[in-house]
């Protein structure tokens, strides 16, 4: 870089840096409404309405309603140039136990996405300002996905019945209604409470996983007066999920894999031989391909307890997220910012395997472009349980947006050199359109009856 | 009826002049267990036994199997008095065989005692002479269903058909002209008494073999298919199917595991299981079956382990006939008091008298004369005068009572016996019973 840029574009960074500095009461606070009004995917009808007005305000036209509750809003440099987005978050879980749950719902931001919208909203203060316009070269999306928690699967797949989604999570659906056939890479950062003890955290991966939504099939009958005459659908159930746990020695570690469920409907009352119970299952490993022949043990386990009983299941499975991949440009970037505006020890880096083995829909935009998805390590208690609180607004909202706004600063500005260098460097898995038909592919519908 | 008491009492004194002896002989007995198809001590005894008495004697039936005949050479009903030659292995008990565990924990030894006991009073000359028809004294082999793999090679040599003795006493024709049948069980209800009536469960048996694939347990277990998980899954599946028991069928599935694998850091490939399912009818029998089957299949199923099930006839339930209890009851009061002549209950232990009791009318009395477990390591005769005089006594006055008036009494009950099924039909039954299939996923 000439050093007349480099001066530049230092300048520019001291701007952003001033104004993010400026607006964290502002920032903070819109964190902190979306934390007050929390929603579950797809139905983040407030969040997004706030959302929406806030980024109005800041002067964008705002494309709203993508997947029901996403948005998307593109800010042009003066030049041409690839396109870099900058993501946040909308949905909350459902703990009804956490203090800042909706008593009706249940639904909290037991996740810390709220600080996501904090942090996009100061990115888009800081680089929406016109001192920035001329510098850079490309655009930048601000776009607000629906439904990153992977829940209330049965209300969703009621949703693709009736033809409102595709895809059950939003940047799933997103990709597949082409909201990312514009953008070249993306960065989000999210909450966290257990990344080590800088600020900042960059690096590691997330699980893949597929959804399981099985019906077990007996026949009811009174549970007193005649059992003979029932087959119990929960001891199938039961049964299934002792087969799953017998097989948990078979599971490589290196494979990182998850297998979890809940019973969602274990019968209609105790005087009844249950005719019917629901499961839900989760099957997460390494990848896509590392969950393929669990799966497939899994299902058998299924079957297995339906043939004990003499009954039958049905298994209908869920295209769930792909791992996720960070782009090792992006993150040095990242990183370098990060040293840079917050000193050396604000970050750390994690092995590029490091997992928990949870899942993230950024692992599936990961497989169509460069993509980070760092943590801001500010929360305390439990990921998803009912003390997990954002504990310092400064590290979740307003040190993210920060580091963002230089990165993509950085990105798109010297003709947006390192943006199209990320670009060339970068090895897609599968073009967007490949994507959508794995994805496809994934949701399947079994039935198994035993004989 | 002057002469039946005459009978009777001409049976009862020379039964008492050789009382000793006939307890003698049981204790002999239980002092030198065998268990079932290798009764060779006990089996020479009896023959020998029969012989002195002057019976026409048959050996090596089913192996081990003693018929002694007492023929009247008048034409009449024929009747088979039986006791079981096996015992049980149970290492424990007091009378154990210290090299192969052999223990009478279930009896028998006095059973041999109370038909001698028969024998010895009906081959009094002045006691034949007055019956007409003929008396097969049985010494039946194996009515424990145990040791199943022996059992299985016997049969595979062609040696055996059937694992229980009197089986195969109806498959080789001995009871193709008997008309009524009974054996006395000892018993540990209240003491002194004589059992009557009851039931018996029927059953079927199982063996079970598990093939998974063998791997380093630590090293490698994703390598490796798990046949001790497929088995414990599928015992896991049958006891998750209980609740669909029927109390009136009086179910009974209750498994072993005899192989469990072969070392604890190899994943096990090698998984095998023996059971049994029992209960009151065959209906029921085969319903269970097909659960039991489903479940051992599911464990299979869920771990890819592949499963062999190799299922072999059992035993019949038993039906005790009641015109036949009605004598024998009478009888029996006559020695110990109408008091100490109890009825039983339904029974969910199985024996072959089951399988005879749907051929011929058939009872099974039990001589209460024990203490401790059945088929424990305390199981004790106390009483022998009960458990084979007194057991005796009474089934050779029934004999007495059928062949006595030119076998009245017992043609009456041979004849107006419905019989469930033809000896041909029984056989055909059992053979149905048999299966062996393996299944994978």
């Amino acid at each position: 870089m000439k050093s007349s840029n480099m001066a530049e574009l230092a300048e520019l960074r001291a701007l952003a840096l001033r104004t993010i500095d400026g607006a964290t009461r502002d920032l903070i606070s819109a964190a902190k409404t979306a934390y007050s009004t929390p929603e579950t995917g797809f139905n983040e009808h407030k969040t997004a309405a706030f959302v929406q007005e806030r980024l109005q305000s800041l002067g964008f036209v705002v494309e709203t309603g993508i997947a029901r509750t996403g948005m998307k809003a593109v800010l042009r440099g003066a030049k041409p140039g690839p396109t870099v987005a900058v993501i946040a978050e909308l949905d909350a879980l459902r703990v009804p136990t956490h203090p800042g749950a909706d008593p009706e719902t249940g639904a909290a931001h037991a996740c810390g996405h709220h600080a996501q919208i904090g942090s996009m909203l100061g990115v888009a203060t800081a680089l929406s300002q016109p001192e920035f316009k001329n510098a850079l070269s490309g655009n930048i999306a601000f776009i607000i996905t629906p439904a990153e928690e992977f829940i209330e699967i049965q209300d969703r797949l009621s949703l693709k019945a009736s033809g409102e989604l595709e895809f059950l999570s939003g940047k799933q659906e997103m990709i597949c209604l082409g909201t990312f056939d514009d953008v070249d890479m993306a960065m989000m950062v999210h909450t966290s409470a257990g990344n080590g003890d800088a600020g900042l955290s960059v690096g590691g991966t997330s699980n893949a996983h597929v959804s399981h939504q099985v019906r077990y099939i007996g026949r009811s009958a009174h549970a007193g007066g005649a059992p003979d005459q029932g087959v119990n659908a929960l001891q199938a159930a039961m049964l299934a999920n002792s087969a799953i746990n017998a097989q948990r020695e078979t599971f490589r570690e290196a494979d990182v894999v998850r297998v979890h469920g809940i019973i969602s409907n274990g019968g209609s009352s105790v005087n009844a031989v249950p005719g019917e119970v629901l499961y839900e299952g989760r099957v997460r490993a390494k990848s896509v391909e590392a969950i393929e022949p669990i799966a497939e043990r899994v299902i058998k386990c299924y079957r297995a307890g339906a043939l004990a009983m003499g009954g039958s299941v049905e298994v209908q499975a869920v295209a769930g997220y792909h791992a996720l991949r960070q782009d090792l440009t992006l993150q040095k970037l990242f990183v370098a910012n990060a040293e840079l505006i917050l000193g050396r020890d604000s970050i750390s880096v994690l092995p590029s395997d490091q997992t928990h083995g949870g899942s993230t829909d950024m692992g599936d935009l990961s497989t169509i472009m460069p993509v980070i998805h760092p943590y801001a390590n500010s929360a305390a208690g439990v990921g998803h349980g009912h003390d997990y609180l954002i504990e310092d607004y400064d590290r979740a909202v307003v040190a993210p947006a920060k580091v963002m706004a230089a990165t993509v600063l950085e990105l798109l500005s010297n003709d947006a050199q390192l943006a199209r260098e990320t670009i060339d460097k970068h090895k897609p898995l599968m073009s967007a359109d490949q994507y959508v038909a794995v994805q496809r592919g994934r949701f399947t519908t079994d039935l198994y009856e035993s004989k | 009826m002057a002469e039946r008491a005459n009978l009777k009492s001409s049976f009862s004194s020379t039964v008492n002049q050789r009382s000793d002896e006939l307890e003698r002989i049981a204790r002999d007995i239980l002092d030198h267990p065998e268990s079932g198809y290798r009764e060779v001590r006990t089996s020479k005894l009896v023959a020998d036994w029969f012989r002195d008495a002057g019976l026409e004697v048959q050996t090596g039936i089913a192996k081990t199997g003693v018929i002694g005949m007492l023929d009247t050479g008048k034409p009449g009903p024929h009747i088979s008095v039986m006791g079981e030659l096996d015992s049980l292995i149970v290492p424990g008990h007091a009378h154990a065989d210290t090299d192969t565990g052999a223990a009478h924990a279930c009896g028998h030894h006095a059973q041999i005692g109370s038909m001698l006991t028969v024998a010895a009073g009906l081959t009094e000359p002045s006691v034949k002479d007055g019956l007409v028809g003929k008396i097969s004294f049985m010494a039946t082999p194996a009515e424990e269903y145990i040791e199943l793999e022996y059992r299985e090679s016997l049969l595979e040599k062609g040696e055996i058909e059937f694992f229980g003795g009197k089986q195969e006493f109806i498959k080789l024709g001995f009871f193709n002209d008997v008309d009524i049948a009974m054996l006395t069980h000892t018993g540990g209800e209240t003491a002194g008494t004589l059992g009557i009536g009851g039931s018996n469960n029927g059953m079927i048996g199982k063996t079970v073999q598990y093939i998974g694939k063998a791997a380093h347990a630590g090293g490698s277990p994703h390598l490796g298919v798990n046949a001790l998980n497929a088995a414990h899954l599928g015992l896991a599946a049958i006891h998750a199917q209980r609740e669909t028991f029927r109390d009136a069928d009086t179910v009974r599935v209750h498994p072993i595991i005899t192989k469990g694998g072969a070392a604890v850091n190899s994943v096990p490939a090698d998984v095998r299981i023996e059971t049994y399912v029992r209960a009151s009818n065959v209906p029921a029998i085969l319903n269970t079956s097909e659960k039991v089957d489903r479940a051992f299949r599911a464990g299979a199923l869920a771990t890819g382990a592949q499963v062999r099930i190799t299922t072999n006839p059992g035993y019949l339930p038993a039906k005790y006939d009641e015109k036949l209890t009605d004598i024998y009851r009478h009888n029996a009061a006559s020695l110990i008091g109408d008091d100490n002549v109890i009825r039983l209950n339904h029974s969910s232990g199985c024996t072959d008298m089951g399988d005879v009791s749907q051929i011929v009318p058939t009872i099974q009395p039990t001589a209460n004369a024990t203490s401790g477990n059945g088929h424990g390591i305390d199981y004790m005769v106390d009483n022998y005068d009960l458990a084979v005089i007194k057991a005796g006594k009474a089934m050779g006055m029934t004999v007495i009572d059928l062949l006595a008036d030119n076998g009245e009494k017992g043609r009456k009950i041979s004849g107006s016996f419905k019989t469930p099924m033809s000896i041909s039909e029984y056989l055909s039954r059992m053979r149905g019973f048999r299966s062996d299939a393996t299944y994978s996923e």
